[in-house]
């Protein structure tokens, strides 16, 4: 038996593939979503058509659709640009986007149904892979609902830290939108500095919870661990440090001629429209709505902290982007009053390791750096929740993307896309 | 003309075109290095280190990577012309390198309408990549493809137009012509210095770099035209970016920055001669490479028609004002060119 | 599945009731909501943070665009819209399409929960009185069934489009053939009568692998090879 055997030569992975599908299909029939449906106008090419079925809604029949000149265009769950795996499906004539249709689902993970066989606890835990960028909002509005349905209260100390990384974790988050803001426009640079103050943010993150992106760092009833010396050493030297990095790559980008020529004008998204289509967040105040859940139904420790509801007018992806980094200055004076302010005393409240709240219904709402991330749970007495929902709010926002996209070109999908920052692990759930 | 001189002829022809493809490839690779580590240094990180010292042997080791890639074609792709597109761009690149003056007296071919024929060659690059565009039967590629098609129609035109005012004062259509001008009155930038960032913001466009890269947007079309090229046609493609690159570089410094002229020191005769004069050529071309590195590595894209409104609207308009201005001076103050009228 | 899953009675047991006597915070919203609805006053609910009603699902759109339009309530933010499944509780089988919303005028959470019966989940859309709840509805629709009439979108979202099931349901068991696209994770060849493992045939007569005899009791040592069985009958599979 030797490699020139033709018998027993190895056969090519392509042809072995090839033999297997039409062995399938002769016996089974072929796999649905490869032939095309017999009778359907879609988009020019033989066997691969966007979507595979005909149009099952009115507007799906709307978008997918042809008109004389236009063409269907996937961008698809693989692209370096759509953040995350996401699918839009662009209608496009020429270079303009017609319509858009985004498909989701390709990280849905199923959260709130495990979730009702989890813990409390551990509740807690499945929901840092949400809105990987926010993992400590992620936590934050479940620990305040079931705190609502036990009936407790978590000690100054624990909701003061519980501010603190809160903030900490919306500084870097909106440090990287602005990174990839640039990135989709491609100037390469600014994500890179973007990164380094993450890097330095999530190494202080990590001496205080012990991870460096899934912290698992809020419990029922407060916090897991007090702030330790490493915490504090590191903290004044990222405070230091913060203004350089953030400002490095703000210089490069807010007086870009090219960037506003770019952004300016560009995806106007009106205070009506935003508050209709359920955007919330920097994106809702960049088109001049002030509303901040902070401000709006104070949770936490923030009545005791002084800051104003920031907004910009316009709405358009440069003002959605000022007011990102407006937001981070914000944090940063919030950072300084947190610790300033600091009391001493425990940071986690006597609860047994498995909690049994009573039944009941409780509904809590944080602001993350998305927008209005919401909680609401119920429990029926047991162990585990009944029902555990979430509202992300990147899910919400992608509900603009068709509304702000039809009219502009392919290269502002991605400009767009961009400043609303959605992150897909939120929306998928 | 008996055999023998036809015999050298041919031999020193095949010989001269072997060493000039031979030379894209190294300088593909040093621009190709130089890229990685400038762009790494000014992003604070420290780019390809491990192969060789300070990594100088990384680009080379991906030249041999990208030879040993699997080639892909896509099932319904047009099969010619999706392989010959790359060669088209290549050569394009290739050939456009024959009337580089790279020191006094090297010169691959010595012409007196060097300057029509470099502009005309470099053009034909846009052929190939609207080939590839549309054969790769992808519709990516194909906006890849058109895009390509109108950016280098756009800015061929201030291009040329830019240059053509120098052209009026030297009086010639010659590259080395343009040098012994400038040696004699002056560099190109003096007297040009309109033109300069006229042709040097084209030169950019024409070669499809950052800023105005929109043709291979990484972020938005996957990478363009060359999204189904795999293994050595996309070396090939990127390969004669690069070397475009070079070249573009080389042409600006040959119009406006003396070629290969030291300033304030006449070179002297014979080998030393053309070895200063080789190095200067270098240093002032890689000096024109680092700078276009550094504007991909600061620098947002351009989106399709703000680039095209920037060609038609303000770069041909000046460029035009440029040349009458030009054509004004060589007339008012009766200046007289190097080689005679 | 069905053994990991407890009865679940407590559906009956959810929620307590507590007498009408909020506090100042939420005062002004009950007294403007029963104002307005003096029929929902037997089914509100509150504590200090939010204020609940309860109506039938054929009232939601009414309901909804009276608290947002009504001077005295002015609720114009859709916090959320979830669905929640009470079991296929035989007596009272429902879900519930519960609504929250947000004001500046009342400091409280306002939350709406429109009954939906299960043999027959249907209820109207809001997407008129707010664009975004077309996502909320899609997701609704996905994950447990409810129809909403009028909605001119509603297709599945996360699911793959042809998916036969609906996932958040109490009584959801996984099915092998919930789908026939790979999308929904189910591929054609993990159908075992799709396999033909005589493509799989392997030779292990040469191999130098070792193999252990299998037995009932692990000791967790290193087990010898037992002598006149070789290595080929060992590795074949049963």
């Amino acid at each position: 038996m030797t490699a020139a055997d033709p018998e027993t030569r190895v056969p090519d992975p392509i042809d072995l593939d090839r033999a297997e599908e039409e062995r399938l299909a002769a016996a089974f029939g072929a796999a649905p979503g490869t032939q095309p449906v017999p009778g359907s106008e879609y988009a020019g090419f033989d066997t691969v058509s966007i979507p595979d079925r005909p149009p099952q809604t009115e507007r799906e029949a709307e978008m997918y659709s042809l008109e004389e000149g236009e063409m269907l265009l996937n961008m698809g769950p693989q692209h370096p640009s759509t953040h995350g795996v996401m699918r839009l499906v662009l209608k496009i004539r020429g270079e303009v986007v017609e319509d858009l249709d985004p498909v989701l689902g390709y990280l849905h993970r199923g959260i709130e149904k495990l979730c009702e066989n989890a813990t409390y606890t551990t509740v807690l835990t499945y929901v840092d892979p949400m809105d990987y960028l926010s993992t400590m909002h992620n936590e934050h509005a479940p620990a305040m609902a079931f705190e609502k349905l036990y009936g407790i209260a978590a000690p100054r100390r624990a909701e003061y830290i519980r501010a603190l990384v809160v903030e900490l974790n919306r500084v870097f988050s909106h440090g990287l939108m602005m990174g990839f803001l640039a990135l989709d426009m491609g100037g390469i640079t600014p994500l890179l500095y973007a990164f380094i103050n993450r890097d330095e943010t999530v190494d202080l993150l990590a001496a205080i919870s012990g991870q460096r992106m899934l912290f698992n760092f809020f419990r029922v009833g407060g916090v897991n661990w007090d702030v330790n010396d490493e915490f504090i050493n590191r903290l004044s030297r990222w405070r230091s440090n913060v203004g350089k990095s953030i400002g490095d790559a703000e210089a490069l980008i807010t007086q870009n001629e090219i960037f506003i020529q770019r952004t300016k004008g560009l995806g106007v998204l009106t205070p009506e429209r935003a508050i209709g289509l359920g955007v919330s967040g920097p994106n809702l105040r960049a088109s001049g709505v002030p509303f901040d859940v902070r401000r709006a139904h104070p949770y936490s420790i923030y009545d005791d902290l002084e800051f104003e509801v920031i907004t910009q007018t316009g709405g358009d992806v440069y003002s959605r982007y000022l007011q990102r980094v407006a937001e981070i200055k914000q944090s940063l004076s919030l950072i300084d009053q947190i610790v300033e302010k600091m009391p001493h005393g425990p940071v986690q409240a006597q609860v047994p390791g498995i909690i049994r709240p009573r039944p009941g219904r409780a509904f809590a709402t944080v602001e993350s750096p998305r927008g209005f991330y919401s909680v609401y749970a119920i429990s029926d007495g047991g162990p585990t929740p009944y029902r555990f929902r979430m509202r992300d709010p990147s899910y919400i926002t992608l509900q603009a993307m068709p509304v702000l996209m039809p009219g502009h070109l392919i290269a502002d999908t991605m400009a767009i896309m961009a400043s609303l920052d959605p992150i897909m692990g939120g929306v998928d759930k | 003309m008996d055999v023998g001189e036809i015999l050298l002829g041919v031999g020193r022809f095949v010989l001269a075109t072997t060493l000039l493809l031979l030379l894209t490839v190294p300088t593909a690779f040093i621009v190709i290095q130089m890229e990685m580590k400038i762009i790494a240094q000014m992003q604070l990180r420290f780019g390809p280190n491990r192969i060789g010292p300070w990594g100088i042997f990384q680009s080379t080791i991906h030249g041999f990577k990208v030879l040993a890639k699997e080639d892909t074609t896509p099932d319904q792709a047009d099969r010619p012309t999706f392989t010959m597109a790359p060669w088209m761009v290549f050569m394009a690149a290739a050939m456009s390198m024959l009337v580089i003056p790279w020191a006094p007296g090297l010169v691959a071919v010595e012409s007196s309408i060097s300057v029509v024929y470099f502009f005309a060659v470099l053009g034909l690059s846009v052929v190939g990549l609207l080939v590839a565009g549309w054969a790769s039967y992808n519709k990516y590629s194909l906006l890849g493809g058109l895009r390509s098609a109108a950016q280098m129609v756009s800015y061929e035109i201030p291009l040329t137009l830019s240059v053509v005012g120098l052209v009026v004062l030297t009086g010639s259509l010659s590259f080395t012509e343009m040098i012994e001008w400038q040696r004699v009155n002056g560099w190109g930038i003096v007297w040009q210095f309109w033109a300069f960032p006229i042709f040097f913001i084209a030169a950019i466009a024409e070669i499809n770099r950052t800023p105005f890269d929109m043709v291979e947007a990484d972020s938005e079309i996957v990478a363009g035209f060359a999204t189904e090229y795999s293994g050595m046609r996309f070396g090939f493609f990127f390969f004669a970016e690069y070397v475009a690159l070079f070249i573009m570089s080389a042409i600006v410094v040959t119009l406006f920055f003396g070629g290969w002229l030291i300033p304030f020191v006449e070179l002297p005769d014979g080998i030393l001669g053309t070895v200063l004069g080789l190095l200067a050529f270098f240093i002032k071309t890689y000096f024109f490479v680092f700078v276009a590195v550094w504007m991909r590595t600061t620098l947002p894209r351009v989106r399709v028609d703000q680039l095209m409104g920037m060609a038609w609207k303000w770069l041909l308009p000046l460029a035009l004002v440029n040349l009458f201005v030009t054509a004004a001076i060589v007339l008012i103050f009766n200046l007289q060119p190097v080689g005679g009228a | 599945m069905a053994d990991l899953r407890r009865s679940r009675p407590a559906a009956r047991r959810l929620g307590r009731r507590r007498p009408l006597t909020a506090p100042v915070a939420a005062g002004a919203l009950v007294r403007a909501l029963t104002d307005r609805f003096p029929e929902l006053a037997e089914s509100l609910w509150t504590d200090d943070d939010t204020v609940e009603v309860v109506i039938p699902g054929g009232r939601n759109v009414e309901v909804l665009q009276a608290v947002r339009d009504d001077p005295a309530l002015r609720f114009w933010w859709l916090a959320d819209a979830a669905a929640v499944d009470y079991g296929p509780d035989p007596d009272d089988p429902r879900f519930e399409v519960v609504y929250h919303l947000y004001s500046d005028q009342h400091p409280a959470w306002l939350r709406i929960r429109a009954r939906v019966d299960r043999s027959d989940p249907r209820i109207p859309t809001i997407t008129e009185l707010w664009e975004g709840a077309m996502f909320h509805e899609r997701e609704m629709y996905d994950m447990m069934g409810i129809v909403f009439e009028g909605n001119r979108d509603l297709r599945r979202i996360f699911m793959s489009p042809d998916y036969r099931s609906f996932p958040q349901r109490k009584d959801f068991v996984l099915p092998d053939d919930a789908a026939d696209t790979a999308a929904a994770g189910v591929v054609p060849l993990e159908r075992p009568e799709t396999w033909d493992l005589s493509r799989f045939r392997v030779d292990l007569t040469h191999s130098t692998a070792a193999t252990y005899a299998p037995t009932e009791e692990r000791t967790g040592t290193e087990q010898e090879i037992e002598g006149g069985e070789t290595l080929a009958d060992k590795s074949r599979p049963r």
